[in-house]
């Protein structure tokens, strides 16, 4: 539940922040896993490189080690020729000799240069000439060379032989065991035993009879000439903060007894133990030991070997050791390097990426500003676009998008302005009509009142005129009543000539005939009227020819008979009905035909004639002259006007007039 | 005098002063006139005695003029009847003559305008009846429109024509006197009066143009000429040129022969 509320949290994070979060992890994961796999990979390179070094430093070591028993070897080997050895060992008698051999072990720097006879008694020794006659047969490296063998090997000597070969000898190879950490734990306190450098040779007459074994050694303990040796060849002296990087040490069993290995107060660390693990390696199972190993108080990379006495037992090691410290600095500063490089890169990569996701988000952004705005009317606004990549192109679109959105917008906006103007436009055409409207409907009142007038006048006219004529006629011309007689007969011819004029006005307007398109005005009229509340029940059907020519009318007129004739079969149906208007071509008189056809309640034969009368009229709001005003105007238009009629089933008005002028 | 017969003459109209004025306009001795203010009771009148001429209103309640005109014609096929109208019915009295009346006049008359009527109409009923009338006739060319004992229009090209007086017309009057003429540009409804002429004996005489136009030219030769009328009544004695505006619908009023 909790890490689902997390991944959910983490979701709906901002874009950005998830790209950001996402490559964080990704490049930290993978950085993280790089360090440790190039710290490793570093770190056993260094060791092991190391290592291969150490071990060809103990090969090194060996050398040394092995030079210095040659040396020996080959001193005491050589002087077993000397002549004097064979006389005075024929002879007994070997108190002249001290003095050359004595010579010759301080020249060689040897510890000890002893002779024995052929039974292995000592008979000379010269580093304590007074100490002699002890038997030595028992001693593997005396025997072989009693045997006529040169032997050389590394011994170990009792402390027994040593205090016989010289005292200080003894004191020197004492040691004390100093408490050492990691080693395997040891009885003793200290060890007087010491570990020699031994070489033995037969002194033989001239029929190669062994008359005795010279032998010749040096102490190991203490004696750090062959350590020194090592590390000067070796390592030549290097140093690393004030400590040699390269020590060696040579092990009595698991005691230092040579070395360079300081201690901590600056001396050098005899007495001290190898670790267990490495005397359990080296002295028990006879391997070498490549490795680090803390020595003494630091860590050292190191190699051990075994070092075998003539059984080829194991009696000691010989250890190199590089300090690990300049390895673990060198390695540090590689892991700071490393890891400053690997940051570097990754705040580079991090910017990068920023850039990277800003590239993509911006645009993103951009667009939900956009949006916004959009949302807020402003669809002008843009998206600028960078790249054409996804998000450009949706841009792109977005923008295509937005512009036609505008272009929509601009057009409802045009719409709704011209709908205005179109309505102000059809609402003055409706009030010029509705002007029309009245000024006809004034019109065919002022008509009807002047043929009013006419009848009504008329009769008293006719009277006067009459009777005003046969008084003329009665009076003699001389007579004063004649001129006034005349007067009266010519006012009333004057009068009727008015209301003739007045009759003619009311009636005559000459038709100012254009080419029109009588189609367009058909539309107009019955939209203009198909809305009027006469027209509420009533269904109008349009059958207008579409491509009619235009034709020779006076729109204002035609429209009166049109409104007339729907007004009239409006009247018709005052139940609700059908009216079909239709309009057509006739080419071969060149004429068009309208026909008005409903389904109202017809008109009677007797009174199919008096229709087009003025003043006929069924209803009792009518004025009587619609049809016959719309009857002059098609008259005026050299047409005809005809209806046919069922009294029941509805009437067809039918009209017909030339297309040309 | 006396011994004359007299003839007898019916005025109807709804209007008693009118009635009363007509009668005075044609009171004389050759006359016997009786008045009636409705069709209804002109019928009446007509059935009980025989009337040699009718003058009727056109626009009357009741029976209209139109219907006592066919009425009468059904009681008495030889009856004179001449129409009043007024000036808004003119077309309708047009188609009178051709449903048998004999002329028709528009108010206001002058008893002078009447009297010329009356006088044609009891001189046509005489020519009638005098042997050798039908021989004398002229005969009506066929291209004519006409309106019976009238007019008549003969149309030139698409929308002219010429107009002329009926040979009928013409010898029903006296010896022409005065001719009165159209003004030329004029515009003359069909019915309407275009002419006038006076004879030998003090009668007027009104000419209803037998189409709607516009006047165009006057025939010169029969200013000077008033004979021309009666010697070829329906060639050179044309009286107007007329340009035609309402042909079709004139034609409805007159007569053609075909």
């Amino acid at each position: 539940m909790l890490g689902h509320s997390i991944i959910k949290k983490i979701l709906s994070l901002p874009l950005r922040s998830k790209f950001i979060l996402s490559f964080i992890l990704v490049i930290a994961s993978g950085g993280i896993i790089i360090l440790i796999l190039g710290t490793r990979l570093e770190h056993r390179t260094i060791f092991s490189l190391a290592q291969a070094k150490v071990r060809h430093d103990l090969e090194a070591a060996w050398m040394v080690f092995n030079e210095k028993l040659k040396d020996i070897h080959d001193i005491v080997e050589l002087n077993t020729t000397h002549e004097g050895l064979q006389a005075a060992l024929q002879k007994g008698d070997t108190a002249q000799l001290l003095e050359y051999l004595d010579l010759i072990r301080v020249e060689f720097k040897l510890d000890i240069l002893t002779l024995t006879d052929s039974r292995g008694r000592v008979v000379l020794r010269t580093r304590s000439p007074d100490n002699i006659g002890d038997d030595l047969s028992g001693d593997p490296l005396i025997q072989r060379a009693l045997k006529g063998e040169v032997v050389s090997s590394p011994q170990i000597v009792s402390a027994d032989e040593l205090t016989r070969e010289g005292e200080d000898l003894a004191k020197q190879a004492f040691l004390d065991l100093l408490p050492t950490p990691k080693a395997a734990p040891r009885l003793e306190r200290y060890e007087e035993n010491g570990m020699m450098l031994k070489a033995a040779a037969p002194v033989r007459d001239e029929n190669r009879r062994t008359l005795g074994v010279l032998y010749g050694g040096i102490l190991l303990n203490r004696n750090y000439e062959i350590v020194d040796r090592v590390k000067e060849i070796v390592f030549k002296g290097e140093k690393y903060k004030g400590r040699e990087i390269g020590t060696a040490t040579i092990f009595q069993n698991d005691l230092r007894i040579s070395t360079n290995v300081p201690r901590a107060d600056g001396g050098r660390a005899i007495g001290t133990r190898v670790s267990k693990e490495v005397s359990q390696a080296v002295l028990q199972e006879g391997k070498p030991w490549l490795d680090r190993a803390f020595v003494v108080d630091d860590w050292y990379i190191s190699a051990y070997g075994p070092i075998k006495n003539l059984e080829e037992k194991i009696i000691g090691i010989l250890y190199v050791g590089m300090l690990e410290k300049p390895y673990v600095d060198l390695r540090n500063t590689v892991m700071k390097k490393f890891t400053f490089m690997a940051g570097i890169c990754l705040i580079a990569l991090f910017i990068i990426i920023f850039f990277i996701i800003a590239g993509i988000t911006k645009p993103l952004q951009n667009m939900v500003l956009a949006t916004n705005r959009i949302a807020q009317g402003n669809l002008s606004h843009k998206v600028s676009v960078s790249y054409q990549d996804e998000i450009g192109q949706l841009a792109d679109s977005f923008n295509r998008m937005t512009g036609d959105l505008k272009k929509a917008n601009d057009n409802l906006i045009i719409w709704g302005k011209t709908l205005e103007k179109r309505v102000e436009e059809r609402t003055r055409e409706l009030r010029n009509t509705r002007d029309s409207l009245i000024q006809s409907e004034k019109m065919a009142s002022l008509g009807k009142m002047a043929a009013g007038v006419a009848h009504e006048i008329n009769n008293p006219l006719t009277s006067i005129l009459i009777n005003t004529h046969l008084m003329l006629e009665q009076t003699p011309k001389d007579s004063p009543f004649h001129e006034n007689l005349r007067l009266i007969a010519d006012e009333t011819a004057r009068c009727s000539t008015i209301v003739k004029g007045l009759l003619e006005f009311s009636r005559q307007h000459p038709p100012q005939k254009n080419p029109s398109d009588l189609t367009e005005l058909l539309h107009r009229t019955i939209k203009l009227l198909e809305n009027q509340v006469a027209f509420q029940n009533i269904r109008i059907e349009r059958r207008l020819q579409s491509n009619l020519a235009p034709v020779c009318i006076d729109k204002g007129q035609i429209k009166q008979v049109i409104w007339n004739l729907m007004i009239n079969a409006a009247e018709a149906m005052p139940n609700g009905g059908t009216l079909t208007i239709s309009s057509r071509f006739l080419p071969e008189d060149n004429l068009v035909e309208i026909v008005f056809s409903d389904t109202g309640i017809g008109i009677p034969k007797e009174n199919l004639n008096k229709l087009f009368d003025p003043f006929y009229t069924t209803k009792n709001s009518g004025s009587g002259l619609g049809l016959a005003v719309s009857y002059g105007i098609i008259e005026q238009h050299n047409g005809k006007i005809d209806v046919k009629s069922i009294p029941g089933q509805g009437s067809i008005f039918t009209l017909v007039f030339p297309v040309s002028c | 005098m006396s011994n004359k017969i007299r003839q007898n003459i019916l005025v109807v109209d709804d209007e008693i002063t009118v009635c009363k004025s007509i009668r005075m306009a044609l009171l004389s001795e050759e006359f016997e006139i009786d008045t009636a203010l409705s069709g209804e009771e002109a019928l009446e009148k007509s059935r009980e005695r025989t009337y040699d001429l009718v003058i009727t209103d056109l626009m009357m309640p009741g029976i209209s003029g139109m219907d006592l005109l066919s009425a009468l014609r059904k009681l008495n096929p030889g009856i004179r009847v001449i129409m009043v109208t007024g000036y808004p019915t003119i077309k309708t009295a047009v188609q009178s003559i051709k449903l048998g009346a004999f002329d028709y006049i528009p108010k206001p008359f002058t008893p002078s305008d009447l009297r010329g009527l009356v006088s044609r109409a009891f001189k046509a009923s005489s020519l009638e009846r005098s042997p050798g009338a039908i021989t004398e006739a002229k005969e009506i060319p066929s291209d004519l429109y006409y309106i019976i004992g009238h007019t008549w229009l003969r149309i030139e090209g698409r929308n002219t024509g010429y107009i002329g007086v009926m040979d009928d017309y013409l010898k029903s009057v006296g010896q022409i006197v005065f001719f009165e003429f159209p003004e030329p540009n004029k515009n003359i409804g069909q019915g309407e009066m275009c002419a006038k002429i006076r004879d030998d004996q003090g009668f007027s005489y009104g000419i209803w143009s037998p189409a709607s136009g516009k006047v165009l030219k006057i025939n010169e030769k029969l200013k000077t000429n008033f004979n021309l009328l009666k010697r070829s009544p329906y060639q050179k004695g044309w009286i107007f040129r007329i340009e035609l505006t309402d042909l079709e619908e004139d034609k409805q009023g007159l007569v053609h022969n075909e």
